[in-house]
């Protein structure tokens, strides 16, 4: 496929073209190809409302968006998922599992969703969810999911990206609630106590307002909402507040800048990195530039700043 | 390529430095046994590939519409039900009424010899049984997916 068509392609909501160009901005050494296609999207993004789902392993999230994935595609409103899950640190493989929890919904509905594998990256996402989420924004999406790796208290990355943060507990957390609210408890638009049909759910949902209470107040006021995700109780007033927040939002112009500045922040990041990738690897890789290098004494920090100023003819 | 070369302990060579096979394994149809296919799962990850699981009992249009939405290099199937003919078949079908040749797809299972040449015939490669080893399993995928990449950078 060829990146004009891929561009046309998202833009009629074609699902091929959207899979193949995600593929494509998840590739590292494609950076070249991946800025084409979000240059050729950009003018027809920033219509979405995203929703990032975060909270403790084994609480329920993929559960929960497959229910609500299902209520907001009602009134022909278009919905895509993008779940984030960890990939191993010593094989650098993953399995993507967050699909099989939410399969059903996900095809009785015709709903788009698309696993990532985090590749490394700490925070909860991946390095190429930015692009992800553009590239669903501009193939006509109302709403965009997304799930965070699920490890808790670090994936924070997930604030930069969504316009709204929910934040998945449980009861039984108790105290852990009181210990993780500096990190997961500060970034959360909406909470979400999970499993309401356990015993100390609504203790937890005490406890979570307890802790919200004692945080300094803003404009928006922060909901505690009480799910039952086997039996589909509490979905009306989540979905009630998700409106109400991407309302919120839109009297927030802020917002986009400093959605903006991070998106720049990221795209620098890639190019850098594509450098190091392939340029600087392959300077690594031949031998008798090194020991070049090594013969003459020069030292590892000076040997570096030597090829990051004149590339391989610097050698 | 050389036996389990990417099983080997700590030297993994696709951490984090290539893209990452990503491989859709399937029991497409009605059967239940899936300790083999969690096995596989578990290998494939060890192996450095990205593995998704369709979970039990999807039909053959769900398997296609995932491998689509999620670009997968290899679909992986498993049956021990004796339906292979029937469901890989319409499988392959599938791919190929919606214009994909980009997508490599293998068997396995409970197969017995004489029906291998007609799953190759569909293009369905591997068709191993109960006790191969899991390094030439891992092996035939690799060697698949670098035929489908190549398909896919036209």
């Amino acid at each position: 496929m060829k990146i004009h068509d891929i561009i046309n392609g998202i833009l009629i909501g074609d699902r091929r073209s959207i899979a193949r160009a995600i593929s494509i901005v998840e590739d590292d050494e494609m950076v070249i190809e991946s800025s084409e296609i979000i240059k050729g999207i950009y003018n027809h993004t920033g219509r979405a409302h995203v929703i990032g789902i975060t909270g403790p392993p084994g609480i329920g999230k993929s559960t929960m968006i497959g229910r609500l994935a299902k209520i907001l595609s009602d009134g022909n409103n278009k919905v895509s998922v993008i779940a984030v899950d960890a990939s191993s640190p010593f094989s650098g493989g993953s399995l993507l599992g967050n699909r099989i929890r939410m399969q059903e919904s996900l095809t009785e509905n015709g709903i788009f969703m698309r696993s990532l594998a985090n590749r490394g990256m700490n925070g909860g996402l991946s390095r190429s969810t930015w692009d992800a989420v553009k590239i669903l924004d501009a193939a006509g999406n109302d709403y965009i999911i997304i799930e965070t790796v699920g490890a808790g208290q670090a994936d924070l990355d997930i604030v930069d990206l969504a316009d709204t943060v929910i934040v998945v507990l449980g009861p039984g957390l108790g105290d852990e609630i009181q210990a993780i609210k500096a990190g997961i408890m500060e970034i959360g638009d909406i909470f979400v106590v999970n499993k309401m049909d356990r015993d100390g759910s609504f203790l937890a949902m005490k406890d979570i307002q307890d802790s919200l209470a004692m945080t300094p107040q803003k404009e928006w006021k922060v909901p505690v909402i009480g799910l039952d995700s086997l039996k589909g109780k509490g979905y009306d007033d989540l979905v009630s507040e998700i409106t109400k927040h991407g309302i919120f939002n839109g009297s927030r112009p802020d917002i986009r800048l400093d959605r903006f500045m991070k998106e720049v922040e990221m795209a620098l990041q890639a190019e850098i990195r594509r450098q190091y990738l392939i340029e600087a690897r392959e300077l690594l890789n031949s031998k008798d530039a090194i020991a070049r290098l090594s013969e003459d004494k020069i030292d590892p920090y000076s040997a570096a700043m030597k090829i990051l100023k004149s590339g391989k003819a610097g050698l | 390529m050389s036996g389990g070369m990417y099983l080997v302990d700590g030297k993994n060579l696709s951490l984090f430095k290539d893209k990452p096979i990503k491989v859709l394994l399937a029991k497409p149809g009605i059967d239940g046994h899936d300790r083999g296919v969690l096995v596989l799962a578990k290998a494939f990850r060890d192996a450095g590939m990205e593995v998704l699981y369709a979970g039990l009992l999807p039909t053959p249009e769900e398997v296609v519409d995932t491998a689509i939405n999620e670009d997968v290099d290899v679909i992986a199937l498993s049956l021990l039900n004796g339906a292979h003919l029937t469901v890989f078949r319409k499988i392959s079908e599938l791919l190929k009424k919606r214009g994909i040749d980009d997508i490599a797809v293998v068997g396995g299972g409970t197969i017995p010899d004489g029906d291998k040449p007609k799953l190759e015939k569909l293009g369905i490669t591997g068709n191993y049984g109960p006790g191969t080893p899991l390094s030439t399993i891992v092996d035939h995928i690799t060697e698949r997916a670098s035929e489908a990449r190549a398909k896919k950078m036209r």
